[in-house]
């Protein structure tokens, strides 16, 4: 084919986009467009709040900040000191118990690392992203 | 008055010599040598479309563009890469599929390096999760032997018939 290096790089570029445009089709439940965490991985703070005592809330924020304030019972588990908290947290959880973990607010990513770290290296199931993180919780408990 | 000859300039052909046994060889070294990438590539990518959400994580991990985008770039990039590939395997749009993918390979050694300079711990996503216990040395040397390969056909193609 003789066509312009140029023309054959936008024809190749225009052909990806298909089954690319079909794959995000197919995986439009199991990814979101608006946040890194899936939508089956976030929980608000009414939902969490609703399993009442089946639910371990995790703090990831800084030391400093878990000090100054924090969701009642929440545990401090952060990327900084992980290796250090990881054996408290283990010990407070139980099977068939909830881990929300939150950080700061909505832009935040400790959150979605450190459920990420359970999930992956810890093995645990059922842990969720509190959406909107700390500043939902203070919104709703104004 | 002097008339300036017509000389009919011919920079995209070049002429062989017709002795060259040599010549036959390296055609037969290119074919192999785009195989080996379009493998590389087409391996890179599946593994990427497979999981993209996962790819998705990867982008996002350099800490250079929104979310949305690389969710969007995690659809597309893999079948661009396939595609480049089979461009390569088949001779279709050949230097269009070799300007893209040298393209993306600086941009992702670029993006490495970058991320490497701002202390990021990430893990660049090239072959999902096969390269996730990559070193950023690993990463280096992987991204410049494919750059130079791919380099190498570029400029091979010049020498082969226009395409």
């Amino acid at each position: 084919m003789k066509s312009s290096l140029v023309g054959q790089a936008v024809i190749l570029a225009a052909l990806a986009l298909l089954p690319a445009a079909g794959e995000a089709i197919y995986f439009r439940d199991k990814i979101s467009w608006r946040s890194a965490i899936a939508p089956s991985e976030m929980v608000t703070v009414e939902q969490a709040r609703g399993w009442g005592d089946t639910t371990i809330w995790i703090d990831a924020r800084p030391e400093d900040e878990f000090a100054s304030d924090h969701v009642p019972g929440a545990i401090s588990l952060n990327e900084d000191r992980w290796n250090e908290l990881l054996p408290q947290f283990l010990a407070a959880w139980a099977p068939g118990k909830k881990i929300v973990v939150y950080c700061s607010s909505l832009s935040c990513n400790a959150s979605r690392e450190v459920a990420h770290r359970l999930r992956k290296e810890a093995q645990l199931s059922d842990v969720f992203v509190l959406e909107g993180g700390w500043e939902a919780w203070l919104k709703k408990n104004k | 008055m002097n008339q300036t000859p017509n000389i009919e300039h011919r920079t995209s052909n070049i002429e062989l010599p017709n002795d060259v046994g040599s010549f036959g060889v390296w055609r037969v070294l290119w074919r192999i040598l785009d195989f080996v990438l379009a493998g590389i590539f087409i391996y890179a990518g599946a593994l990427k479309a497979f999981d993209p959400v996962q790819f998705a994580s990867d982008i996002d991990n350099y800490k250079i563009l929104p979310w949305l985008v690389s969710v969007a770039l995690a659809f597309y990039l893999p079948w661009l890469e396939i595609f480049c590939a089979l461009g390569l395997v088949f001779r279709f749009l050949y230097r269009g599929a070799l300007s893209i993918l040298t393209a993306s390979i600086v941009v992702f050694t670029l993006a490495t390096i970058a991320a490497k300079v701002r202390g990021l711990d990430i893990t660049c996503g090239c072959f999902g999760h096969a390269s996730q216990n990559w070193s950023f040395p690993s990463h280096l040397a992987t991204n410049l032997a494919i750059l130079g390969a791919l380099l190498t056909l570029g400029l091979s193609s010049r020498l082969r018939k226009p395409l």
